[in-house]
């Protein structure tokens, strides 16, 4: 038998009496900042799961920089051939900002349905990118449908990288880098987000599938590309339905039926709130939905 | 480093350490005990707080990022001791019980009332999504909000 | 007497301040010098504790106090005292408290948990019923013969904590009737936690010898008494007053954290706070406990039930507690509702390795009733009868026996029926769902009582016409204490109920009580406050005779004033009357005290019981119509109805606001929050992530009718309603989900995953090994009734 940790009897219990708060004005500064902690030290953005970490059992970090206030991690340029969001964005302005663009439905689904409202004031999509331990991510599967991109800075310079390779190694990414912008390829797609509570709203979703298609004239599928969030401990693409849904007239039965046929290919996992199986077996019902939901967008 | 907080107006300084949810400076160091640290997850809202005019659950918010920051706890938001408009809805309404959700439910409605003044049924129960009550049941919070938003 | 009906849907005096963020409740208390403090709690199920030093601990900064087992000497319980404040020794359970610290800041007394040296050598454990009723099974009490009884009667043995029993008839004789058919249904429920928004708190102080305690609790006598118990000192050396409570549902209905302050402040000279924190809340809270049931019926095709029996088997976890009482709910509930030729029923309390299971609003009656229910619709679909034609041939009606032999008063349940049809059919018919749900429909009965035990109280008339209030009532929210009985005192005096101060719970100021819950608080703390008003009122009419010349028969109290009947605007003021009274012969008081009538059982029907019959039976009906989605097991709810027996409605307002609020709370019971065990002992549910209760979405606004007339003796015909709400909740879900979805519902909640395992035939039909095939071998003792039960 494993003894549990100790119960918690306050919240302060891990709270360590030196950990620091750089309130970072500028991008620079908060590189910087990163640069000189190194392990030692961390992004702070909304501070929704941050500041969780004493219901967690986990201890802070020694230092964190603010990067909630840098005008440029702040901002949303949308530009004709691509949408560049600023790591500080957060989901409800996120929301607010691409409501107009049908093609991002996806998105703005996942952005303003995600958590509360109160939560979505301060939760930021560079913190819902970053945080590994988070499966149920509503952003990562809407972001891997619209294949985007991350933009990863420190004080040495920026490179980019795909969502898939940034999922890949984000637990792995070295001191001192930040993510500090996520671009997303504007298209002629039609996208959907189906999320799936618990409730109807307000816990996090136990299974999510996202979904961008494009069509040709004669209604068939050109490109398809899908994701399933919060089934498996990491976001991916389900490439083998997006291939079967090539070519086909897009029918949200059809695409159930499809789904529910290669769906043995996840693993599901395992918690309090819902186990494998459930997660797996919803993702035919949530592929008919997004793919109704895109249909009538 | 201390900080200073703007609360209900009142300048304050306090000299807690930067990752002290702000709800428990409230409370133990200002002596505000409106905002009821309930779950400290951002999931019952009992501790919501406007931050710049904005509902925020003061649990996951940190001192170092009050710094600054003009905060109304639910203790200054009946003006000279009146009840506001929410208030006074959910009063007239009888739609007290223990008492403890109201705190964040004034906050979040009273934010509501502000900016959604053609708010329906739905979109009031949407926006309690953050905000629990385990006596009443919501209905009559939400029969209240309409009230308010009818009584301009 | 002036009308009552002139107060009705009175307003909250209280609410102002709790909207405007104003109200103090226990855990915003802070007084000066105060010290904080925190429990050192078990992290393993069982075990035995090798070493304890507190030593470490003791010499860091800011610490004050630390106290342990050795500080507190007594046991307490319900029925037995087998509950230490510390664990001694051994480990029951993970999150028993082993030591508590008082330090200068929170922080400062965290640090000296951790410095506290324990060692705890692991022993095997019973984490489940069937673990622990296992013939090799490890004992949880292994000395359980030791413990002193506080009530005689109960079954006892090893693991099983109490059991009670009732017989009422020849059972077996029924079951073997060749017209019969043997209906067999078994069920399992998870916990409940209350979730109250203040968990547990309390600041206490020892000053002049005596502890004085302000605490968030239902039961300040019991607080009181407990405590004295534990710490080994005299109960009148503890006062215990209360502030508003935050949200109580039973949780707070037995002692919780208020030695460990009282200790700390004896030993520190200081005053200490200690609040629980959510994650000890959603871990050692008093849960509504798991249940194991099995019922069998024999009934004949004409649909009357000729025998029942049943075995229900609850969880205390480590300690008996309420369970130990509730074994005897289960004849009232489960052996409630219907009209049964014979009956016999095993009640068990069972312990386990796990944390303390407790009072729940309608506690046992809310599963019992779902089992109960479920059966009814079993046996219905068997006989092939319209179950709703069923339950009206077979509830409980003027002049039927109850399954102890009760006698029952009045047609009510039939009559509510036929209210709920008008109900339902004055309803637009249901929407077709066009989107592939399955629809549903069911309306299930319930029984539960009123717990009225002794109150009382004082009312002290002032010479400026108010009166004060002085009970050991609890106000936790309901409004009771703020509406109800102000609208009683103020009705019997002809005062503005506004003017009737209520003093707030002090065991210092007020006589015994038995506690906020069980519905009791506008029944008995109304009775004794209605005959205290009472007093004063005769009083005054005698000294108001010889002012105003006329015989106190022709006088009236109302408007303010005493005046002659049919004269309105003659005779005094209430305050002149008081203020002459006051100069004259003194200040003017009552004092009022009630207590439970104790309505007979059938002699020999029952053993192991606390309460033999029902003084005051509370029903109820309920109604709703659900959709199901194939697809993920999601359940909407798209109405509910209530039909509910509340005697007489002083506060309809307030009635219903009760009745949304405990349905909702019933739905999150049936739906969506689930408590499960791990491998470790411990509850894996330790925050509102995965504890699921309702939010605004997903609820909807109950239908409610009052159905007012059904005998009652509370005052002025009032039975207890807040309570209630919640009994058949789990019930009309379940039934409804079974009616639509024709699957076989035994388990609750049913959150997505389970329904659609049902949907799926993935789930086997529930076993349950551990109650044996014949009744009779269930028993740790043959039925045989104690003489002269209470």
């Amino acid at each position: 038998m494993i003894p549990g940790p100790q119960m918690r009897n306050a919240p302060v219990e891990t709270r360590n009496a030196t950990t620091s708060i750089h309130v970072a004005p500028s991008l620079a500064s908060a590189l910087d900042a990163l640069a000189e902690y190194g392990a030692a030290g961390a992004a702070f953005a909304g501070g929704t799961w941050i500041m969780r970490s004493p219901v967690r059992h986990e201890p802070l970090r020694a230092h964190y920089v603010a990067i909630g206030r840098i005008p440029e991690l702040g901002s949303i340029r949308i530009g004709p051939n691509a949408v560049e969001i600023g790591a500080a964005v957060t989901h409800a302005a996120l929301a607010a900002a691409l409501s107009d663009l049908p093609e991002f439905n996806v998105l703005v689904a996942a952005a303003a349905r995600s958590a509360n409202p109160a939560i979505r004031e301060m939760a930021t999509i560079g913190g819902n990118l970053a945080t590994s331990d988070f499966a149920a991510a509503d952003c990562v599967p809407a972001l891997l449908c619209l294949d985007a991109e991350v933009e990863i800075s420190s004080r040495d310079g920026c490179e980019r990288m795909k969502l898939e390779r940034f999922l890949e190694i984000r637990s792995t990414l070295a001191p001192g880098r930040l993510v500090t912008q996520i671009i997303v390829p504007r298209g002629e797609h039609k996208t959907a987000h189906a999320r799936l509570p618990l409730r109807k709203a307000g816990d996090y979703p136990v299974a999510i599938v996202s979904l961008s298609i494009s069509v040709d004239g004669t209604g068939r599928v050109r490109t398809a590309r899908i994701a399933v969030g919060s089934v498996e401990p990491v976001a991916r693409r389900w490439e083998r339905l997006d291939a079967a849904l090539i070519g086909r007239p897009l029918d949200p039965a059809h695409a159930a039926r499809v789904a529910a046929e290669l769906a043995g290919e996840f693993a599901g996992r395992d918690s309090v709130d819902a186990p494998a199986w459930y997660r797996v077996s919803v993702l035919p019902g949530l592929v008919r939905r997004a793919v109704a939901a895109a249909l009538g967008a | 480093m201390a900080l200073s907080l703007t609360v209900n107006g009142d300048h304050l300084a306090s000299t807690a350490d930067p990752t002290t949810p702000l709800v428990d400076i409230l409370r133990e160091e200002l002596h505000l005990t409106g905002a009821k640290p309930v779950c400290r997850e951002g999931f019952c809202g009992a501790c919501m707080v406007l931050i710049d005019g904005t509902p925020r659950p003061s649990c996951l918010t940190p001192a170092a990022l009050a710094d600054g920051c003009e905060i109304r706890t639910v203790e200054g938001l009946a003006t000279q001791g009146q009840l506001n408009r929410i208030q006074a809805a959910l009063d007239t309404s009888d739609a007290v019980q223990c008492g403890m959700c109201f705190p964040g439910m004034v906050v979040s409605l009273t934010h509501l009332l502000a900016t959604t003044p053609d708010a329906v049924r739905e979109d009031i129960r949407a926006a309690l999504t953050g905000n629990i009550c385990r006596c009443t049941g919501y209905e009559r919070i939400i029969d209240a909000t309409l009230l308010a938003l009818a009584t301009k | 007497m002036s009308d009552v009906a002139a107060t009705m849907d009175l307003r909250r005096r209280d609410a102002a301040d709790k909207l405007r963020g104003r109200t103090r409740y226990t855990m915003d208390r802070y007084l000066p010098g105060m010290l904080h403090a925190a429990v050192l709690r078990a992290s393993v199920p069982s075990g035995r504790i090798v070493r304890l030093d507190i030593s470490p601990a003791a010499r860091l900064p800011g610490v004050r106090a630390i106290v342990t087992a050795a500080d507190a000497p007594g046991m307490t319980g319900i029925g037995i005292a087998d509950h230490p404040l510390f664990a001694r020794d051994v480990i029951r359970y993970d999150g028993e408290p082993i030591a508590a610290v008082a330090a200068n800041t929170l922080a400062q007394a965290q640090a000296a948990l951790a410095a506290i040296e324990v060692e705890i050598e692991p022993l095997p454990a019973a984490l489940t019923m069937a673990d622990a009723l296992a013939p090799e099974a490890p004992l949880v009490h292994p000395n359980w013969r030791d413990y002193e009884v506080l009530l005689e009667g109960g079954a006892r043995e090893g693991n099983v904590a109490w059991e009670a029993t009732v017989v009422r008839g020849d059972v077996d004789a029924a079951f073997a009737r060749p017209d019969v058919e043997i209906v067999e249904s078994s069920f399992r429920v998870g916990r409940q936690n209350h979730v109250a928004f203040e968990p547990r708190a309390v600041v206490a102080s020892y000053e002049d010898g005596r502890f004085h305690i302000e605490t968030s609790t239902q039961v300040p006598w019991g607080i009181r008494n407990a405590t004295a118990r534990l710490l080994g000192v005299p109960p009148s050396q503890v006062r215990v007053t209360v502030p508003p409570v935050g949200g109580g549902f039973g949780l707070k209905f037995d002692l919780a954290i208020e030695p460990f302050a009282a200790l700390l402040a004896r030993a520190s000279g200081r005053p200490v706070r200690l609040v629980n924190s959510r994650e000890e809340e959603m871990l050692t809270c008093l849960f509504r406990e798991n249940a194991d049931i099995r019922i069998r019926s024999a009934v004949t095709h004409e649909g009357e039930i000729v025998g029942r029996e049943a075995v229900v088997l609850m969880d205390c976890g480590a300690y008996g507690g309420e369970q130990i009482f509730l074994t005897t709910m289960t004849a009232h509930t489960l052996g409630g509702n219907y009209r049964l030729g014979s009956v016999r029923l095993v009640s068990r309390a069972v312990y386990t390795n796990t944390a303390p299971n407790g009072a729940f609003r309608c506690c046992n009656g809310v599963y019992n009733t779902f089992a109960l229910e479920r059966h009814t619709d079993e046996i219905a679909a068997r006989i092939g009868m319209d179950p709703l034609a069923f339950r009206r041939l077979n509830v409980l009606g003027d002049g039927d026996l109850g399954a102890t032999g009760q006698v029952f008063e009045a047609d009510v349940l039939r009559p509510m029926l036929d209210r709920m049809d008008t109900l339902r059919d004055s309803a637009a018919p249901p929407p077709a769902l066009r989107d592939g749900r399955l629809y549903g429909r069911a309306t299930t009965v319930g029984t539960w009582f009123v717990f009225v035990g002794p109150s009382a109280a004082t009312v002290n008339m002032n010479a400026d016409g108010t009166a004060t209030l002085v009970t050991s009532g609890v106000e936790i929210g309901s409004g009771s204490m703020v509406q109800s009985l102000p609208q009683i005192v103020a009705s019997t005096l002809g005062i503005p109920p506004e003017t009737v101060i209520v003093r707030a719970a002090d065991t210092d100021a007020a006589g015994y009580d038995v506690g906020v819950g069980g519905g009791r608080t506008t029944v008995s703390l109304g009775a004794a406050s209605l005959s205290a008003a009472q007093e004063v009122r005769t009083k005054l009419l005698k000294v108001a005779s010889e002012m105003i010349e006329a015989a106190p028969e022709d006088l009236v109290m109302r408007h303010g004033r005493i005046e002659i009947a049919g004269a309105p605007g003659s005779g005094r003021t209430v305050a002149e009357v008081a203020t002459y009274a006051q100069a004259r012969n003194g200040p003017v008081s009552g004092t009022g005290a009630f207590t439970g009538a104790g309505v007979p059982a059938m002699p020999g029907c029952v053993a192991g019981h606390f309460i033999d019959a029902i003084d005051i039976p509370v029903f109820a009906v309920h109604d709703c119509e659900v959709a199901v989605d194939p697809e993920t097991g999601h359940v909407e709810v798209l109405n509910y109805r209530v039909v509910q027996d509340v005697g007489r409605a002083l506060n309809p307002r307030a009635i219903h606001g009760q009745i949304q609020g405990g349905v909702v709370q019933g739905l999150g019971y049936a739906l969506h929050e689930e408590v499960t065990i791990g491998s470790n002992g411990r509850v894996c549910q330790s925050g509102f992530e995965t504890y699921r209760v309702p939010l605004a979405l997903d609820v909807v606004p109950v239908e409610i009718s009052l159905y007012e007339g059904a005998p009652s003796m509370g005052p002025l015909g009032t039975k207890g309603a807040g309570e209630v709400p919640i009994l058949n909740v789990g019930a009309a879900i379940a039934c409804a989900v079974a009616n639509a979805t024709g699957k076989r519902i035994q388990e609750l909640p049913l959150t997505p995953p389970r329904v659609l395992e049902l949907l799926l035939d993935r789930k086997p039909d529930l076993a349950l090994p551990h109650i044996a095939e014949a009744w009779a071998d269930n028993l740790v003792r043959p039925h045989k009734a104690a003489q002269g039960n209470m």
